[in-house]
């Protein structure tokens, strides 16, 4: 299969110190991967190279699309928050100067809203919705504009089980219909060993790629060494 | 009252006003841009006392120190200094300065006092065709800009992969606000610059979803306290400022109360 990411001997800077070395790593279009690794590893700064908002790195990176969406660790929405799950939706729109959405867009924007199950609450004021309906629309935002890779930045981390699975039931239900690529940066393995074709692990500045058995494999070995807990970091 | 020519120059310039005040003040209040915003209209005394030191008008001056000061602050903010710390130093300085301005320019009290708390019924025919200017100015650029603004102020977080020109916006955006703190100081003067600019803006807040039905209704809660205001203190002939003063802060009190009521 075609990889949409490549890297050949890719080493990532963060001024002079390298925090991964000789990356070489390859994930397939339409795949479902899961970026895993300790705080500070580099897995967000990998991202953002990958996103070309980091430019200190040496080696060869590929990455075959441009039509990327995005969903950030991080975003401060207090309850006052004014707009509405739709409208947020649409701030993707982020260039020229119409004050209203056109037609394509409107379209652009239920589909988004559709795929996320949020069109019953479209008119609702984000900052009252619940936590999974807020990280939903989230992602619905990063897919409005239909991009090719979608990369999740933790999205699960602040939700409870069940939403949780809901979430990633419906990015991975819009990977196999659409043959979406997903990256998924999470620490949470039991949770994610379900979905995943494959994963990146980063750890002490190398990366190693895995498939879907590998990953079920290590996730089983955590369960071993941790039965304490029901979700695993790695 | 309209059979005074300087009534008709106050409702044309309040209504000016209050039409930029309530475009821009959305996007300072979607952005956090609150205490900025109030900081520049110290920072516009400094200017227009000096501008009357040196023999030009007040409204130039203002719109010189205004102007550099957020393309400052804005400058600094990008590294790892915290914004609102950067912000008071540079107010502190402002209001300093803009003492020693008006004690070595030897302007008279009434002067000051008219930047500090606005000279709405004192505008000439020709301070009209200026604000107007000016506002045309604001609005255009915002709108031309009104996409990549709009995520900006709304979600910056969410937006990534900026285009060089997306990241001039930062810029534009300080300068229109700078522009729209000295035409606002001109109706309420430049202490009671949150009265027009952020308290409209921030009870809009509570009623729309939109950011076309945020613009609207705060540039509604702007005029509506202008011109009541105005009114108000032709009758009474008490001072403008204070009444339009009054109506934002009940108006955003107002809206804090039912929202609380309802969420």
């Amino acid at each position: 299969m075609n990889a949409i990411i490549e890297t050949h001997q890719l080493t990532i800077r963060y001024g002079d110190r390298a925090i991964a070395s000789e990356i070489n790593v390859d994930v397939p279009a339409g795949s479902f991967y899961a970026i895993l690794g300790e705080n500070g590893a580099g897995k967000t700064t990998f991202i953002k190279t990958i996103l070309g908002q980091h430019h200190n790195y040496v080696g060869n990176l590929n990455v075959t699309t441009k039509s990327i969406g995005f969903v950030p660790q991080f975003r401060d929405i207090s309850r006052d928050y004014p707009l509405s799950v739709a409208e947020f939706v649409g701030l993707a729109f982020n260039s020229g100067w119409h004050l209203f959405n056109n037609r394509s867009e409107k379209v652009a924007i239920h589909k988004a809203l559709q795929k996320m199950d949020l069109v019953n609450i479209a008119d609702q004021r984000l900052g009252l919705i619940s936590g999974g309906q807020r990280q939903r629309a989230f992602v619905a935002q990063a897919l409005v504009k239909q991009p090719e890779l979608l990369i999740l930045d933790e999205s699960t981390a602040s939700l409870d089980h069940e939403h949780k699975r809901q979430l990633l039931t419906a990015i991975v239900r819009l990977q196999k219909e659409t043959g979406l690529t997903v990256l998924f940066i999470t620490h949470e393995l039991t949770l994610v060993s379900d979905f995943a074709d494959g994963f990146l692990l980063f750890d002490a500045g190398n990366v190693t790629q895995g498939n879907a058995q590998a990953l079920k494999k290590i996730t089983v070995d955590m369960t071993l060494t941790h039965p304490e807990n029901e979700v695993h970091y790695v | 009252m309209f059979e005074y020519s300087f009534m008709q120059n106050a409702f044309v310039a309040g209504t000016i006003v209050s039409i930029v005040a309530g475009v821009i003040g959305t996007f300072v209040v979607a952005r956090n841009y609150a205490f900025l915003t109030h900081s520049l209209s110290e920072i516009g005394f400094a200017g227009a006392a000096f501008g009357l030191w040196i023999g030009w008008p007040a409204l130039l001056g203002m719109m010189v120190a205004t102007v550099a000061s957020s393309v400052a602050i804005g400058a600094l903010e990008s590294t790892y200094t915290k914004r609102d710390n950067v912000t008071s130093a540079i107010s502190a300085l402002a209001i300093g300065l803009g003492i020693l301005f008006l004690a070595l320019g030897h302007t008279s009290s009434s002067a000051a006092t008219g930047i500090l708390f606005g000279s709405v019924l004192g505008i000439s025919h020709h301070d009209l065709y200026l604000l107007l200017v000016l506002a045309a100015i604001v609005l255009v650029t915002l709108l031309f800009n009104y996409r990549t603004l709009r995520q900006l102020s709304f979600d910056e977080q969410g937006m990534f992969m900026q285009t060089r020109r997306q990241q001039g916006v930062r810029y534009v955006f300080l300068v229109m606000i700078a522009l729209s703190v000295s035409i606002s100081s001109q109706l309420v003067g430049s202490l009671l610059i949150f009265v027009l600019v952020t308290l409209p803006a921030a009870s809009a807040k509570y009623y729309a979803t939109t950011t076309v039905q945020l613009m609207g209704m705060a540039i509604i809660f702007a005029l509506f306290g202008t011109w009541v205001g105005l009114s108000v203190a032709y009758l009474t002939e008490l001072p403008t400022s204070f009444f339009i003063a009054i109506i934002e802060v009940l108006i955003y009190l107002g809206s804090v109360w039912q929202f609380k009521r309802k969420a």
